[in-house]
């Protein structure tokens, strides 16, 4: 099982931070390396075992499906069901803390998986730049970081 | 009860902040409240269910015992067992956990207890600003910042009398 975490400080409030990422539905709103999502089956983007279908900038097409959605603890869990990385039991949770001391928000990005021995380089470095801190780093511009 | 919680973010990685206050009784070093500190019977500090004893610089004995230590997860979880101060059912717990974006430190500790009614709010201050905050402060301190940039919070408790 492999294992990606990255984590940053975001110059907003928990909840101000929380209202942009919370939509299941909301990824291309707010990170630049994806586009065009849809629910599928019409459900709500907050239904617990919904699926998320969206491309990526490339045009290539993730599905995802909501594992977990808590707005007490500012954390959302989800899976991988169909993607073109080489990529199974991919579980990822995306969280924040507040850090008190100044407003601020820290968020954390934390995904297991399993992969071939010979893809996990690729596929470490394309979560943790293109994926996670790409994310983040958007975040931190939107508040001005 | 009284929960408070609070965090901040320190310019350095978990592992060198874990070094400075992993041991339970090592808070004599860094901690300005605590003049002197000893763990009973000569048990050693990271032995989890030992207890320190010390002496805040206003001379108040104090003893807290270790409920969990954990190296994997750099948290632990201590208990006060006398105070001289009107503090019950003390249960205090920190944890650091990395910031992968500029190779910092996220730093949470929160408290819960009860206090006779009329001094809650004395007693959340004394937590807030004179445990937990200075604690932060003197952190920063010695790792070299300024301190956090940034006005204190004292109010993100969440109170239920």
């Amino acid at each position: 099982m492999a294992r990606v975490y990255v984590s940053s400080i975001i110059p907003a409030t928990t909840d101000q931070v929380w209202d942009r990422i919370r939509d299941f539905n909301g990824l291309a709103n707010w990170h630049p390396a994806m586009r065009e999502s849809r629910i599928e089956d019409g459900r709500p983007a907050d239904q617990v075992g919904c699926i998320r279908n969206f491309k990526l900038q490339t045009g290539e097409t993730i599905r995802e499906q909501l594992l977990g959605l808590s707005d007490y603890d500012n954390s959302c869990t989800y899976a991988i069901l169909e993607s073109p990385m080489p990529v199974t039991n991919y579980r990822a949770t995306l969280s924040l803390l507040p850090v008190t001391l100044g407003d601020r928000c820290f968020a954390q990005w934390s995904v297991e998986f399993e992969c071939a021995p010979t893809d996990l380089d690729a596929v470490t470095k394309r979560l943790t730049h293109d994926v996670f801190q790409s994310g983040f780093d958007a975040l931190k511009r939107h508040f001005g970081g | 009860m009284a929960l408070i919680a609070q965090s901040t973010v320190l310019p350095a990685p978990p592992e060198d902040v874990w070094n400075i206050i992993r041991d339970f009784n090592g808070h004599e070093t860094w901690h300005p409240a605590v003049a002197t500190s000893l763990i009973e019977r000569g048990f050693i500090a990271d032995m989890v269910g030992c207890v320190r004893r010390f002496r805040l610089q206003d001379g108040a004995e104090l003893r807290e015992q270790l409920l969990a230590l954990s190296d994997a997860d750099h948290s632990f979880t201590y208990c006060l067992l006398e105070t001289p101060i009107p503090l019950f059912n003390y249960i205090a717990h920190v944890r650091l956990l990395p910031v992968t974006d500029g190779n910092g430190t996220f730093w949470e500790w929160q408290a819960q207890f009860d206090a006779p009614e009329g001094q809650l709010d004395q007693m959340r201050a004394l937590v807030g600003d004179q445990i937990i905050q200075a604690g932060f402060q003197a952190i920063h301190t010695l790792l070299g910042a300024d301190g956090p940039s940034s006005t204190p919070q004292h109010h993100v408790a969440q109170v239920h009398e």
